[in-house]
């Protein structure tokens, strides 16, 4: 595993849901660079800046065509 | 050792709930079914470099595993972006394909080609993963046909891709495991990965302000 960089409350106060995570997961996050942190928490702050009120329904979420 | 297919999920799952709340918003009323012609056209535009890109990367990746992946799976994605335009005859709208795509779509794809021709071709592999990890849900197609009145015909690439992108983003996810990537090539595909999430984010974004600004 790599190096941890951040605390769980660390990643709290950016917004990341890690506390109902598998510690194995939580490693992972712990462990993220400072870029991908840094690009994980603007992407969650931009989509959530667009879609506050939106329910993904399971029945109908997903658009991504490769 | 962390395997890079737990990394990549983790890092990924943190962002895509919003991802997938973006998209549902794309399926809304009203204006489906305008909304639904002008996400075809976009996509199309996705859709057409996704061969183009697994060629480049391929190319570069040369022989190896990445290498044979790209190689098989450009025989399983030739000719998507024809089943779009198929959907849109079906749906009784020509397009035009000399107009330009929205700068949202080159903003989309137009990163990987940096990274494939400038830095390393396996960040495509981040690309390929968010893309068939975040396909249309099964019951997407059959409630476009209901709400929008278009054929069945007009969305087989939305039933297709259902179908047929589950097992595909397993394997990139297993392929992930067995290079295994360095720590360096991983965290390029970390990027890669959550820059599409963002930009495929924008796109729908795009698409869903355009449309709620028809009326």
């Amino acid at each position: 595993m790599a190096e941890s960089r951040y605390t769980l409350d660390e990643l709290e106060a950016y917004g990341l849901d890690v506390r109902r995570l598998p510690v194995e997961q939580q490693d992972v996050l712990r462990a993220l660079t400072p870029a991908e942190l840094a690009l994980l928490v603007e992407i969650r702050s931009r989509l959530d800046e667009v879609t506050p009120d939106v329910q993904a329904h399971s029945e109908i979420a997903g658009a991504a065509l490769f | 050792m962390t395997a890079p297919s737990l990394v990549l999920r983790t890092t990924l799952e943190q962002a895509t709930p919003a991802l997938r709340a973006a998209s549902a918003r794309l399926w809304g009323p009203p204006g489906l079914t305008r909304r639904y012609v002008a996400y075809l056209g976009a996509m199309h535009g996705v859709l057409r470099a996704s061969v183009p890109l697994m060629e480049l990367a391929a190319q570069h990746a040369g022989p190896g595993p990445l290498g044979g992946y790209l190689r098989r799976h450009i025989l399983e994605e030739r000719g998507h972006d024809g089943w779009i335009l198929a959907d849109l005859a079906a749906a009784g709208v020509t397009p035009d394909l000399t107009a330009a795509p929205p700068p949202a779509v080159a903003r989309l794809v137009g990163p990987q080609y940096y990274w494939i021709l400038h830095h390393d071709p396996v960040a495509l592999l981040g690309y390929i993963a968010v893309l068939e990890g975040n396909a249309p849900a099964p019951g997407l197609a059959p409630r476009i046909v209901a709400r929008t009145g278009l054929p069945p015909g007009a969305v087989r690439t939305v039933r297709d891709h259902a179908a047929l992108d589950v097992a595909h983003a397993d394997e990139v996810l297993a392929l992930l495991d067995a290079l295994p990537p360095t720590a360096a090539q991983l965290h390029t595909i970390v990027l890669s990965a959550l820059s599409t999430v963002g930009a495929l984010g924008d796109l729908y974004r795009y698409l869903s302000d355009r449309e709620d600004n028809h009326g």
